[in-house]
C-alpha cells in the first residue's frame, strides 16, 4: 500500500460520490435489488413446488377470457398480453417523464406523469377484473377448481402461487401510482423548480420500471411456460 | 445543468423509441410462441419452446434494466456493484429447483399414494367449478388403485 | 445548483452543525433522535435489555435440564401455570428454547450487535456528519423497537409465545392447532419478525450508501478501517438475504391464515384424520429459512471479526497482518455465505449429491476463515501487547473462533452429519463460534468504544473479572456439550433423565447448569459496570484514550450532532501505522512526510 501520494482526484479517493449518483438513487438501487430477492424466493418457490409436483394445469385453460367476450369464447393469451403492453406504454411515458425533467421542462413533466398514473391504473384494473373473474370460476387462495393438462386433479398450489405473486405484484404496482400521484402533486407545486432538480422523479421512475421488470417475470413464469 | 443530464442528451428520444420497439417485438415473439406451443404435445420440443422464451424474457428484462432504468450509461462500477449480486441467483435456483425435482422423485418412489394420485384422471365435466372437479376426484379414488395398476405397465 | 451540490445534498446540509448547537428537546435528543451516536446507544441499551431477558431464559431451561428431578417454587412464583409445582412444563420449557434463540441470534447479535456498531462507526470512522440519511435510520431503531415490543408481547398471551424452535419449520409454525404456542404466539412472531426485517433493510441500505458516497476527502476504500469493510459486507448480506426470509414468512402467513399449502402436504391428525392440504413441501420453507439463516451467521460474525481486527492491532502496536488479504477473506466469506445454506438440511431428505456439492462449498469457508485467524495471530506476534480489556476479549474471540471453527469441519460433512444432526454436538458448535464468540467480539467493541460513546472509561477490574469469569464459563458450558453430541444426545428434549442411555450426564447436566448462572451473574456484573461508568465513571481527559489511528478519536470527547467541530479532518494515510518508523502510532489525518518508509 502507497500513502506517498493523496489521490483526492480519483472518484474512489473519499469526498465525492464514487459512482456519480446521489445518496438516494444509490439507496433506491440497492432497495431494488433486495426487492428482487423478494420477488427472485417468491418465484423460485413457484418453480420449486412446480418442479415436485407431478402434474400442472395448462395456462391457456385457464386464462383463456376478456372482458365482454360472449360466452364460451376463448382468447388464451389476449387479455395478459393487453396488460403487458398497458404496462411497458407506462413504463415508456416514465422514460420520457425523467427526461423531460432532467430538462427541467415542467409542463412536459406534468403530462408524461398523468399519463404513467393512467397506465397503472389500466393495468390495476384489468388486474381486478381478472381476480374477479378468477374467483367467480371458483379459484381463490386454497381453491383450485382447474384439473392439470394431463386431466389428472391439481393440487391448490397453482392458484396461490398466482394469487399470492400476481397480488403482491400488483401491491407494488399500487404503491407505484401512489408514489407518482405524489411525484405529480409535488411537480405542480414547483418543488422540483425550486429544489433545481428533479432528482426524486427519477427516483420514482426507477422504481416504476423495477414493477414493470417484474411483470416481465411474471407474465412469463405463470402465463406463458 | 448537471452532469448526468448531459449524459442524457447524447441518448436521446431516439433511444427510447428504439428500445420501445425492441420491447414490443420481443412481447410479440413470446405470444407467437406461446400460441404455436399450445398445439405442440412432444415434450422436447415444448420444452426447447420454453427455453427461447424464458431467454427472451432475459432480454427484455436487459433492455428494461439498461436503458430504461437506464443502467447502462451509469458507472461502470455502479453497474458491478447491481450485477454481481444478480449472479448469486444462478445457484440459488439451479439448487431449489433441482432439489424441487428430487423431491418430486423421492415421492414418486417412497410414496405410492402420491404416484397414485398424478395418475388419476378427473372426467372433465363442466369446466370451471370447483366442486365439480372435487366430486369427480371423490369419485374416482374407488377405482384408484385398478387405474394406478394400468398406468403403471405402460 | 451544481452536480457536486446535488450528490452531497445531504452531506452538506450537516455542514452548519459545526458551527451552531441545535436546541433540541428532551424528545428530540434522547428518544426521537436522528444523531447516529444516539440511535447507536438506543440499539445498544435495547440489545442489552434482550440480552439480559435472552441470557436470564436459557438459565431457567438449563434449570431444567440440570435438575429434571428437583422443584424450585420459586419457577411457580415468576411463570405461573407455567411452571406449576415448581417444575417448568414442557410447553413452556420449548417456549423458553425457542424465544431464547430468536432473541438472541436477531435482537441482541443483529440489532445490538451490527446495529450498535455500524451506526456508531460508521460515520465517524469515515469521517461523516452523520448516515447519508438519518430519518431512515431513526425509523430502522424504530422498527427494531416496535418488533421488540411484539416479540415481548408475545410471551404475555394466553396460549403463550412460539415455542416451535427458533427455525419456526412447518408443520408446527404453519398449522395454528399444531401446539398452543402456533396459536396466537406464533402470529405475533411473525409480525415480530417481518418487523425486524423492514428495520435491518433500512439500516443496512443506509450504511452501504454512507460508506460508498460519505466518506471524507482522503478516505479511499483501502483505507478504511477493517471496521468498516466488515460492517459493510454484513450490509449487503443483510440487503440480500432479509428479503428471502421475508418471502418465505408471507407465504407461512398464507398457511396459517388463508388455507394454502405452500409448506403442508399430507398431514395425518390423531382424531381429525387427513388434512386437506396437499402438494406443498416442507422442505420449500426450510431452503428458504436458511437462505437467510446461513448469511445471518455471518451477519452475526463479521461486525466481531472487524472490531477484532481493529482492536488486536491498536493493543499489539503493529499494523494488522495482511490488511488486503483480511477485506479479501471478507468479501469470499460474504459469497460463500450464500451459496452454503443447505448444510443444515442435510437429514431433511435433501438430494446427496446435491448435498454433496454443499458440503464441498462449506468445507471452502474454512480458507478464508484460516486466512483471517492466521492473520490475527501474525498480527499479535512480536507485538508490544497492552492487556486491555478490550483487547482479552478480542483475543478471546479469536480462541472461541477457532475452537467452534474446527468442529464446522465436523459439521459439513454431510456423512457426520447424519450422526451428529440435532445433538448437543451442534450446539456446541454454533454457541462457541457463533454466540459466544460474537458476544465476545460485541463486548470487546464496547470496552473499546466506550469511552468514545459517554466520554467516560469503564472499570479495568471489573472488565477483567468479567472477561476471565465469561471465558472459563464459555469453554465449561459448552466443551462438555461435544462428548454428549457425540455420545449421541439430542438437542431440544425437555428431560433426559428417563433415558438409561443419558443418565450418565446427569452430573454433567447440572455442572453446566452451574456454569451458567454463575456466567450469567457476572454479565450482571458488567452491566453494572457500564451503567455505573456512564454516570460516574472516570472522565475522559485524553481525547484519544487508546492511541489510535482512526478519524473517530479525532473527534471532540464528547461530540455533538456533526460529529466535528469546524471541517471534517481529511484523511492521509491508511488506518493501521502503528509503531511506523519507530513511532508509536500515526493518525490518519496526518500527512505523509517526505521521508517516510513505504510500506
Amino acid at each position: 500500500m502507497s500513502t506517498a501520494t493523496v489521490e483526492t482526484t480519483k472518484s474512489w479517493g473519499g469526498g465525492k460520490s464514487p459512482f456519480n449518483v446521489e445518496y438516494g438513487k444509490l439507496m433506491m438501487w440497492y432497495f431494488l435489488m433486495s426487492d428482487a430477492f423478494t420477488f427472485g424466493a417468491f418465484l423460485i418457490s413457484y418453480g420449486t413446488i412446480r418442479f415436485s409436483t407431478n402434474g400442472w394445469p395448462d395456462p391457456n385453460e385457464v386464462f383463456r377470457s376478456f372482458p365482454f367476450a360472449p360466452e364460451g369464447v376463448h382468447a388464451p393469451l389476449v387479455f395478459v398480453s393487453v396488460m403487458t403492453f398497458i404496462l411497458i406504454v407506462s413504463s415508456v411515458t416514465m422514460v420520457l417523464a425523467v427526461k423531460a425533467g432532467q430538462e427541467m421542462d415542467k409542463k412536459a413533466v406534468v403530462k408524461y406523469m398523468i399519463w404513467t398514473i393512467i397506465g397503472g391504473i389500466a393495468f390495476l384494473s384489468c388486474q381486478a377484473w381478472e381476480w374477479n373473474h378468477l374467483h367467480h370460476e371458483g379459484a381463490w387462495w386454497g381453491r383450485n377448481p382447474f384439473l392439470n393438462a394431463d386431466g389428472t386433479a391439481s393440487s391448490t398450489n397453482f392458484t396461490n402461487y398466482f394469487f399470492t405473486i400476481t397480488g403482491f405484484h400488483g401491491f407494488h404496482v399500487f404503491s407505484g401510482v401512489i408514489i407518482n400521484i405524489i411525484m405529480l402533486i409535488m411537480t405542480l407545486l414547483d418543488k422540483f423548480e425550486q429544489r433545481g432538480h428533479y432528482l426524486m422523479i427519477e427516483k420514482a421512475g426507477l422504481y416504476w420500471h423495477f414493477v414493470d421488470l417484474v411483470w416481465v417475470f411474471v407474465f412469463t413464469c405463470f402465463y406463458l411456460i | 445543468m448537471s452532469h448526468t443530464a448531459q449524459h442524457e442528451e447524447s441518448h436521446g428520444a431516439g433511444e427510447v423509441k428504439k428500445v420501445t420497439i425492441i420491447l414490443s417485438v420481443l412481447t410479440i415473439i413470446e405470444l407467437i410462441l406461446g400460441f404455436w406451443m399450445m398445439d405442440i404435445h412432444n415434450v422436447g420440443m415444448r420444452l426447447a419452446i420454453k427455453g427461447s422464451i424464458v431467454i427472451l424474457m432475459m432480454a427484455k428484462a436487459f433492455y428494461i434494466v439498461a436503458y430504461f432504468m437506464h443502467l447502462k450509461h451509469e458507472l461502470k462500477n455502479l453497474i458491478m456493484t447491481i450485477v454481481v449480486p444478480l449472479g448469486l441467483f444462478i445457484w440459488f435456483i439451479i439448487a431449489f429447483l433441482y432439489d424441487g425435482n428430487s423431491f418430486r422423485n423421492l415421492r414418486n418412489t417412497y410414496d405410492p399414494y402420491f404416484k397414485e394420485r398424478a395418475t388419476i384422471k378427473v372426467e372433465k365435466k363442466e369446466e370451471g367449478h370447483g366442486e365439480a372437479a372435487h366430486e369427480a376426484v371423490a369419485d374416482t379414488t374407488a377405482h384408484a388403485s385398478d387405474t394406478a395398476a394400468v398406468e403403471n405397465k405402460h | 445548483m451544481s452536480h457536486e451540490a446535488v450528490l452531497h445534498g445531504d452531506a452538506h446540509g450537516h455542514d452548519d452543525h459545526g458551527h451552531h448547537e441545535h436546541h433540541d428537546t428532551f424528545l428530540t435528543k434522547y428518544v426521537f433522535s436522528q444523531d447516529h451516536k444516539m440511535i447507536a446507544k438506543q440499539f445498544l441499551i435495547t440489545g442489552m435489555v434482550w440480552a439480559v431477558l435472552g441470557g436470564l431464559m436459557s438459565v431457567l431451561f438449563r434449570l431444567q435440564l440440570g435438575y429434571p428431578d428437583s422443584t424450585f417454587p420459586f419457577l411457580e412464583d415468576l411463570l405461573g401455570k407455567w411452571a406449576k409445582g415448581g417444575r417448568i412444563s414442557p410447553e413452556a420449557y420449548y417456549a423458553l428454547v425457542t424465544t431464547h434463540g430468536t432473541v438472541l441470534v436477531f435482537f441482541v447479535l443483529t440489532a445490538g450487535l451490527s446495529g450498535t456498531f455500524a451506526n456508531f462507526l460508521i460515520p465517524l470512522q469515515v469521517g461523516a456528519r452523520d448516515m447519508a440519511s438519518p430519518f431512515m435510520n431513526m425509523l430502522s431503531y424504530w422498527f427494531f423497537f416496535a418488533a421488540s415490543i411484539v416479540m415481548l408481547s408475545s410471551m404475555f398471551v394466553e396460549t403463550g409465545p412460539f415455542s416451535g424452535g427458533w427455525t419456526a419449520y412447518p408443520p408446527l409454525s404453519a398449522l395454528g392447532d399444531a401446539s398452543p404456542g402456533s396459536k396466537t404466539g406464533m402470529d405475533l412472531w411473525i409480525v415480530s419478525m417481518a418487523l425486524f426485517v423492514v428495520s435491518s433493510l433500512l439500516g443496512g441500505l443506509n450504511y452501504i450508501a454512507t460508506i460508498l458516497n460519505m466518506r471524507t476527502k482522503g478516505m479511499s476504500m483501502t483505507r478504511l478501517p477493517l471496521t468498516i469493510w466488515a460492517l459493510f459486507f454484513t450490509a449487503v448480506l443483510g440487503v440480500l438475504s432479509f428479503p428471502v426470509l421475508f418471502s418465505g414468512f408471507i407465504l407461512l402467513i398464507f398457511d396459517r391464515n388463508f388455507g394454502t399449502s405452500f409448506y403442508l402436504s399430507d398431514i395425518f391428525v390423531n382424531g381429525v384424520g387427513a388434512l386437506p392440504n396437499e402438494g406443498g413441501s416442507a422442505i420449500l420453507y426450510q431452503h428458504l429459512f436458511w437462505f437467510l439463516g446461513h448469511p445471518e451467521v455471518y451477519i452475526i460474525l463479521l461486525p466481531a471479526m472487524g472490531m477484532v481486527s481493529e482492536i488486536l492491532s491498536i493493543n499489539s502496536r503493529k499494523p494488522i497482518f495482511g490488511y488486503m488479504a483480511m477485506i479479501g477473506s471478507l468479501f469470499a466469506i460474504a459469497i460463500l455465505a450464500f451459496l452454503v445454506w443447505a448444510h443444515h438440511m442435510f437429514v431433511t431428505g435433501l438430494n446427496p449429491f446435491l448435498g454433496s456439492v454443499f458440503v464441498l462449498l462449506t468445507l471452502l469457508i474454512a480458507v478464508p476463515s484460516a486466512i483471517k485467524v492466521f492473520n490475527w495471530l501474525t498480527t499479535l506476534w512480536r507485538g508490544n501487547i497492552r492487556f486491555t480489556p478490550a483487547m482479552m476479549f478480542a483475543i478471546g474471540f479469536v480462541s472461541l473462533f477457532i475452537s467452534g471453527g474446527l468442529t464446522g469441519i465436523w459439521l459439513g460433512n454431510s456423512a457426520l452429519d447424519i450422526h451428529l444432526h440435532d445433538t448437543y454436538f451442534v450446539i456446541a458448535h454454533f454457541h462457541i463460534v457463533m454466540g459466544v464468540a460474537s458476544m465476545f467480539g460485541m463486548f470487546a467493541g464496547i470496552y473499546h468504544w466506550f469511552p468514545k460513546m459517554y466520554g467516560k472509561q469503564l472499570n479495568n477490574t471489573l472488565g477483567y473479572i468479567h472477561f476471565w469469569v465469561t471465558i472459563a464459563g464459555a469453554y465449561l458450558i459448552f466443551w462438555p456439550m461435544h462428548y454428549e453430541g457425540l455420545a449421541g444426545m439430542p438437542r431440544r428434549y425437555y428431560d433426559f433423565s428417563i433415558w438409561e442411555s443419558f443418565k450418565q450426564f446427569g452430573e454433567l447436566n447440572k455442572f453446566i447448569s452451574l456454569v451458567s448462572m454463575i456466567v450469567f451473574m457476572v454479565q450482571l456484573l458488567f452491566l453494572f459496570n457500564f451503567f455505573y461508568s456512564i454516570f460516574k465513571g472516570r472522565k475522559l481527559t485524553n481525547q484519544n484514550p487508546w492511541n489510535a489511528n482512526t478519524l473517530e478519536w479525532t473527534a471532540p470527547i464528547n461530540p455533538g450532532h456533526g460529529n466535528w467541530v469546524g471541517e471534517i479532518p481529511e484523511v492521509h494515510r491508511w488506518a493501521y501505522d502503528y509503531g511506523k518508523d519507530g513511532v508509536d502510532f500515526i493518525p490518519q489525518t496526518t500527512p505523509v512526510g517526505a521521508d517516510e518508509s513505504q510500506h
